[in-house]
């Protein structure tokens, strides 16, 4: 057989394990495709009308709707690349059988699947945004962008190791679900940290994810700002995680295999 | 040429480790086709698969410059919610051929496997013959230095079985096979030389035929 270099070989690992996740995620009779789709707007409407109930909307310093749709897609991002990493070693144990596919291989597959759904829910975002004439104006692209790429690799390290953890410890994928939730309420989602109480504020700055979304909101609209932000912490994480994730990984990688 | 240097192997069980290979040293060459011997339990398969690389010894190493296939067995290797056609495209791509060569490809495991209807539905509606036809008429298709064989050709009936064999001799001309059987008339049709595993240990046999009296003294203590 041809000798392939590693790099081609990894490619060609990518395609075939993209293209499968991707079909399977779609082509499940348990409407996967609609459900994908939907639940971001789900999730908008949903605290577009507590808010609406609850406050009655008066503040429109910036449209409340494009803010959660900012939110929730940087926050769905995080989220699922997580919770489908921390599943994707044994969900695919069969494919260990070939040998140039290493577990690794799969929980990057995973994460550009979910990369790819991002991309199509912003466009959708954007195409309603425009049609509905949604005041959509960005302060600082590159500044949001930015934002997500490093949640983009945050993400990453942090779903490869709850994936090796989970191969021996079963509890991870069980508690993930909770852990998420928290999450989601602590992490500036579906308000600006700077609404908050101070004495709340100050221990918001321990959630990386909440500044990873100050980040992302402060660069995003004119009247918010990124002084809650601290860049430092957001580096220590990211690589701290990046570090100790691909460092159990290469210790772990033949009992993943054999596990 | 696969170089063993300083294997060990074991399983851990409640009565401590279990050991398939303790500290062993060997050099398989190269252009032989090698069967694999030895009792239900001894660890075989475990041997061969770590010969291909997709196991790893617990100390030692295991070397070899040459392509290996995945394990032909009976569990596949498959997707159970995809078709089978989707899995023979999946490993296509893994091996990065182009689509052109794809399409040949299905074209030809959809013949050979004789799966008709059942090439379009999941393979979890397989059954193991079903499977292990699929994974053959697909190894077929690629030029490995060695395949790896796990009994396989002793699933479906006899008229497929005769095919697979005409099939598998044909294939040798240019490749070898590392075959796990215990039917000692496929061993001596398809082998040229044996590796008797018993005790921890890998004894090599320049003839097959040696190794298949080994492996039935043995078999009688």
């Amino acid at each position: 057989m041809k000798k392939r270099n590693s790099f081609k070989i990894f490619l060609s690992v990518q395609n075939a394990l993209f293209l499968r996740e991707l079909s399977m995620r779609f082509s499940s009779g348990r409407m996967g495709i609609f459900w994908t789709f939907f639940e971001p707007f789900f999730q908008i409407l949903v605290f577009v009308l507590i808010k609406m109930v609850l406050f009655s909307r008066g503040e429109g310093d910036f449209d409340f709707a494009v803010f959660l749709a900012l939110n929730f897609t940087a926050f769905n991002m995080f989220k699922n690349i997580v919770i489908k990493s921390i599943a994707s070693f044994k969900a695919n144990k069969a494919l260990f059988l070939y040998k140039q596919v290493k577990p690794i291989d799969t929980v990057f597959a995973r994460a550009l699947v979910e990369l790819f759904i991002t991309a199509i829910i912003i466009l959708i975002f954007i195409f309603l945004g425009l049609y509905f004439d949604f005041d959509m104006e960005v302060k600082d692209l590159t500044m949001v962008s930015l934002g997500f790429i490093v949640l983009m690799i945050f993400s990453f390290a942090f779903g490869l190791f709850l994936a090796v953890l989970n191969v021996f410890l079963d509890s991870i994928s069980k508690l993930i679900g909770f852990f998420m939730t928290a999450l989601m309420f602590t992490s500036a989602v579906f308000y600006s940290v700077e609404a908050l109480p101070l004495e709340l504020q100050n221990i918001l700055h321990y959630n990386p994810v909440a500044n990873f979304l100050e980040m992302i909101h402060g660069f995003y609209f004119f009247k918010l700002d990124d002084s809650f932000v601290s860049y430092e912490y957001i580096l220590l994480w990211t690589l701290s995680l990046l570090y100790i994730g691909l460092w159990l990984y290469t210790k772990l990688e033949k009992r993943i295999i054999s596990s | 040429m696969i170089e063993l240097k300083n294997v060990s192997k074991y399983f851990r069980t409640k009565h401590g480790k279990k050991y398939i290979l303790k500290d062993m040293t060997l050099t398989l060459p190269s252009k032989h086709n090698i069967g694999i011997l030895g009792r239900n339990g001894t660890g075989k398969s475990t041997i061969m698969r770590m010969l291909g690389q997709i196991e790893f010894p617990d100390r030692g190493s295991i070397m070899s410059d040459k392509s290996f296939s995945w394990p032909l067995g009976l569990s596949g290797g498959f997707v159970g919610n995809m078709t089978g056609k989707a899995n023979v495209k999946f490993v296509c791509r893994l091996y990065g051929k182009s689509e052109e060569e794809i399409d040949k490809t299905i074209r030809f495991v959809k013949e050979f496997s004789e799966l008709d209807d059942y090439f379009d539905m999941p393979i979890k509606t397989y059954s193991s013959g079903m499977k292990s036809r699929l994974s053959f008429g697909l190894s077929l298709s690629f030029d490995f230095d060695y395949l790896l064989i796990d009994e396989t050709l002793s699933v479906g009936d006899a008229k497929f079985r005769k095919k697979s064999k005409k099939a598998l001799m044909k294939k040798i001309e240019t490749c070898n096979v590392l075959l796990v059987s215990h039917d000692m008339g496929t061993l001596r049709d398809i082998c040229d030389v044996g590796i008797v595993v018993h005790n921890g240990k890998i004894r090599y046999f320049e003839d097959i035929n040696k190794a298949i009296n080994e492996y039935i003294a043995i078999n009688k203590q």
